[in-house]
């Protein structure tokens, strides 16, 4: 029962690492056209787990040291002497994969959640007998 | 009181097997995209069933909390380092999710064979009891 237990809050530090790598990765794309903005990054920290291993948790969030694209557009009120001015470095397409692969994740340690509730059930339907 | 019962220790013991692996596979997945990070699982259960410490003499305590006896309950599974072939990732981390989930759906198969087992001996007991 307890390791049952164990893997629920295993599955738990899933989904949240997941969810703050998704929230992140929202964060960019809203601001895919903010002019100066750097793409930002989470990096994943550690901690203890039940079973000598260690669990993902959101760790800091650090900005991208990308080159920001530089824009041609004269008029723009940002434009410098040549008439360049500076967008951001937020890749889409990037930015996209990037939230595919923590859903997927996401919902991987979701269904690890619900078999572990299943299973604790399960030895409590035992109990009731 | 204690019965011996060899049946219900072995579904126990699956049962207990099937939860540690359980902690390991949910584990795994959590770092799913954790670099570097290298997937486990625990060793096959007949393996670890047979190796389980004899127990050719068992004290018997008069009062819980006398004796604690470990080697009961087939408590040595072992972890390893174990993942399909072909998923580790350029940066070393080697958990796959399909190959994890094959994994979960093993031993949630084994989990539900050990309860189903120890349900249907603990109705044929009760049979025997002349119950129903």
């Amino acid at each position: 029962m307890e390791n049952l237990l164990n893997s629920m809050v295993s599955a738990a530090h899933g989904l949240t690492v997941q969810s703050a790598r998704l929230r992140v990765s929202s964060e960019n794309i809203a601001n895919a056209d903010t002019p100066g903005y750097h793409r930002k990054i989470l990096t994943f920290s550690e901690a203890m787990s039940g079973t000598d291993g260690t669990l993902p948790v959101p760790g800091s969030v650090t900005f991208s040291r990308g080159e920001l694209e530089r824009i041609f557009q004269p008029e723009h009120p940002l434009a410098d002497a040549e008439g360049y001015y500076d967008g951001t470095n937020v890749e889409l397409m990037v930015e996209i994969a990037d939230a595919r692969e923590a859903q997927r994740s996401y919902e991987a340690n979701l269904r690890m959640l619900d078999q572990s509730r299943q299973m604790a059930s399960g030895f409590l339907e035992l109990l009731r007998r | 009181m204690r019965l011996d019962i060899a049946i219900l220790e072995l579904s126990d013991a699956l049962a207990s097997y099937a939860g540690l692996r359980q902690g390991v596979i949910a584990e795994n997945i959590a770092n799913a995209d954790t670099p570097g990070y290298k997937a486990r699982d625990v060793l096959p259960f007949a393996k670890a069933y047979a190796d389980r410490p004899a127990i050719a003499f068992v004290p018997q305590a008069t009062r819980a909390g006398h004796l604690f006896d470990e080697a009961r309950g087939a408590q040595n599974f072992r972890l390893t380092e174990a993942h399909a072939p072909g998923v580790a990732n350029p940066n070393g981390n080697t958990v796959g999710i399909e190959d994890q989930m094959l994994r979960a759906t093993h031993l949630k198969l084994q989990h539900d064979l050990a309860l189903g087992v120890y349900t249907k001996s603990l109705s044929i007991l009760r049979a025997g009891l002349g119950r129903r």
